[in-house]
């Protein structure tokens, strides 16, 4: 049996690593300021989105010093780890994503830091038609590094297929086309619409709202959608029989990530998108490798009630949270990231191998003039006209600070009204109160 | 200081570093969250403010949280039964010895392995209704008419699909626990019964399940703490959707989406006390009816 005094020390032992390990690592939390000096020389970039080709961000850190350490998360979950961590007031990244819906919510939280000591509203505005979107209270949140808006998708060819070469521009017509493209092509769902409960749906709520010649919300953030001639209902109905006639596929309900919703049209078992996003036929539909219907698809002006309708905007923006460690760092990469000749190079004016992925259009109309210019407008020569003439923002007076629970709201209230388990009626009365709600307490 | 001071102490220095370790990982943010569950913790309605009951009664109005607890009782009752019979029936294939017993072991142990999330991945596309292997299989041997949508259009089925897939992964465990129990019993009892003319049947009544109840006991615990904080498998399959969500869905709903903190604290709250009040339940039924054969 051993000596319970030899087991005492070497349990004492035992307490005394456990301590040193704790001091050790209390030694690197207090060490954040002597690590300051080589945490100022890189930055961790945390956004919904692909980064930037690896040569030119090691051009910025050339430049700068810099290094940036890019993080690229789904939309959804970014939002949480943002949620998280702001909550818990702790550090996640120095610049971040601040997509158009979380603007009123961090202007009134105070998580994210503003952006008007290092960026001029004002001058940014001529330049920047979407930066307004970006302002509380006259306090900048982020600043937009693309245009991106919803558009109509469709394959051209089987459309074509059906005898249908003019692309229609009412819904009725749409409607009508959709199923002959369908029966000719042999598709039983011809038409994809995001039904799962995600953002997208809402989204998508709000582009078909504005197809129909209307917002959801008017601008006192009051419901514009309980009276079914208005467009906001029109809308929901419209959706909801679009799911239950067949037009879209059944499984859409379940499909979650935008990524598989869109393989749908990839794989040529749809032809056609609602609500898709500007930027799907470059990085998604015409990439070989994962698609059967390369320069098959095109963007079309969207269809609406009694003509061409307008587009939904939701341009993306970066910004700097509070707990950020190198504010400096992230001042200089949005400066960087957003400027006229990196904007048009995310777009292409390089050439498709400085083109980032997915990116629809420069937020910046001197970046869409320097495409121009060089005559190489790729993708962005589509998307210019359907921007420039029907491009709208989502609501009125810019998105709620409650928007988070109102998004949530509507996407399973329609998603409900699509399963059947409530009437739209129903969804757009629980979608209704729910704001009133959130007026008076908010 | 003397030997038998020291003596007296020695068991305390020694669980010490574990108490350090679980008070700070685990009393500390439980002490944490009971106080806060009283207070309205909403970074878009500040101050903190202490509300008393007021989370609780914003929760027991919710319908969405009504339902989402009948839902997550139906996850308990079909994860408890479905892992614990299927546990009990494969370990008990497992008890003779065999050439192959580590190799299916082995591939049993997979799906246990494998993170939650990766598996509800896997089954969503088992359950694709378009190109899934679910309607594919049974339409081949004509067991449906036409491709299906499995979830998200009936509640119940809905659960029970879900809840399949939590089954697959934590019954490996149960299948070890089970197992370990089965080759613990001395193989004597089982020559006696032989001896008596006991059947495999007779034998497993009467001598197996009597011994083994008390890994069927911890099995039954550790299938209904995972059953009742079932949450990967949910979100992955069926969204944030009010059909077929479970207590733990709708408690992050209410932190992450809802921005409502102090919701979310007492929802944690009570899910973590009728965790305790349901394993401390099914513990004491158990081993008293062990203890009584």
């Amino acid at each position: 049996m051993t000596n319970p005094r030899i087991l005492t020390r070497r349990a004492g032992a035992v307490v005394l690593s456990a301590g040193l390990v704790a001091l050790a690592a209390c030694g690197s939390g207090s060490s954040s300021t002597t690590t300051s000096s080589s945490s100022s020389k890189s930055i961790t970039v945390a956004v919904a989105y692909p980064a930037p080709p690896k040569a030119l961000l090691d051009q910025f850190t050339k430049q700068t010093g810099i290094k940036v350490n890019w993080v690229n998360i789904g939309w959804d979950d970014l939002q949480t780890k943002i949620a998280a961590a702001m909550s818990a007031n702790t550090y996640f990244a120095d610049a971040a994503d601040v997509d158009w819906s979380k603007v009123g919510e961090y202007e009134k939280t105070g998580w994210f830091e503003p952006l008007n000591k290092w960026f001029n509203v004002a001058s940014l505005k001529s330049d920047m038609p979407q930066v307004n979107t970006f302002v509380s209270d006259n306090k900048l949140m982020g600043m937009p590094f693309d245009s991106s808006f919803l558009v109509t998708t469709v394959n051209k060819k089987d459309f074509a297929k059906a005898g249908v070469t003019a692309m229609p521009t009412t819904l009725a017509a749409w409607t009508a086309d959709l199923k002959k493209v369908g029966k000719a092509n042999g598709m039983a769902n011809p038409l994809d619409i995001q039904l799962a409960t995600a953002e997208g749906l809402s989204t998508c709520w709000y582009q078909m709202t504005a197809a129909f010649g209307g917002q959801v919300l008017t601008s006192q953030d009051a419901p514009a959608f309980t009276s079914p001639s208005s467009p906001g209902y029109q809308a929901m109905n419209w959706i909801v029989n679009a799911y239950k006639s067949g037009l879209v596929p059944k499984g859409n309900i379940n499909t979650t990530d935008y990524q598989g919703f869109t393989t749908e049209m990839a794989k040529n078992r749809v032809a056609a998108v609602m609500c898709d996003y500007s930027g799907s036929v470059g990085s998604i539909y015409n990439v070989p490798a994962s698609s059967s219907v390369v320069n098959q698809t095109e963007y079309i002006p969207t269809p609406g009630a009694a003509g061409v309708g307008k587009n939904v905007a939701n341009p993306d923006g970066i910004g700097i949270p509070k707990t950020a460690k190198n504010v400096a760092g992230a001042v200089k990469f949005i400066q960087w990231f957003t400027n006229t000749e990196n904007q048009a190079t995310w777009a292409g004016l390089q050439g498709p191998k400085n083109v980032v992925s997915t990116f629809p259009l420069p937020a910046r109309l001197s970046s869409f003039n320097l495409l121009t210019t060089h005559g190489n407008p790729g993708e962005a020569s589509q998307l210019e006209s359907i921007i420039k003439t029907h491009a709208q923002p989502p609501f009125p007076n810019g998105a709620p600070p409650w928007y988070v629970q109102f998004s949530a709201a509507v996407q399973t209230n329609i998603h409900q009204a699509a399963t059947g388990q409530e009437t739209v009626a129903q969804a757009v009365q629980a979608i209704a109160s729910q704001v009133n709600t959130l007026k008076t307490s908010g | 200081m003397n030997a038998s001071f020291r003596r007296r102490m020695l068991p305390y220095v020694l669980i010490s570093p574990l108490v350090v370790f679980i008070g700070a990982l685990s009393f500390v943010p439980t002490a944490d969250t009971t106080v806060e569950a009283f207070f309205r913790v909403m970074p878009l309605d500040p101050p903190t403010r202490f509300i008393g009951l007021g989370n609780f009664r914003e929760l027991f109005a919710n319908p969405v949280i009504r339902e989402s607890w009948v839902n997550t009782a139906v996850y308990v009752a079909i994860g408890v039964v479905l892992s614990v019979v299927f546990g009990t029936a494969i370990a008990v294939a497992l008890q003779r010895r065999s050439r192959f017993r580590g190799v299916i072991l082995a591939i049993i142990v997979l799906p246990w392995a494998l993170p939650a999330v990766v598996e509800a991945v896997i089954w969503s596309w088992i359950y694709n209704p378009t190109f899934g292997v679910m309607n594919s299989a049974l339409h081949s041997v004509h067991a449906i008419a036409g491709y299906h949508v499995w979830l998200g259009l009936d509640r119940w089925l809905t659960i029970l699909l879900i809840e399949i897939v939590q089954v697959w992964q934590i019954t490996p465990l149960s299948v070890l626990i089970i197992l370990a129990a089965l080759q613990s019993i001395q193989p004597a009892l089982y020559e006696a019964a032989r001896v008596d003319g006991a059947g495999p049947v007779a034998m497993f009544r009467r001598i197996s399940l009597p011994l083994i109840r008390p890994a069927i006991a911890i099995a039954t615990v550790e299938a209904l703490v995972l059953s009742l904080n079932i949450f990967d498998q949910v979100y992955i399959l069926n969204g944030i959707a009010p059909l077929g969500s479970s207590i733990m869905l709708q408690t992050y709903v209410t932190t992450f989406t809802d921005l409502n903190f102090g919701g979310g604290y007492a929802l944690s709250l009570l899910v973590t006390l009728a965790t305790a009040a349901l394993s401390m339940a099914a513990l004491a039924l158990l081993y008293r009816r062990v203890e009584a054969a």
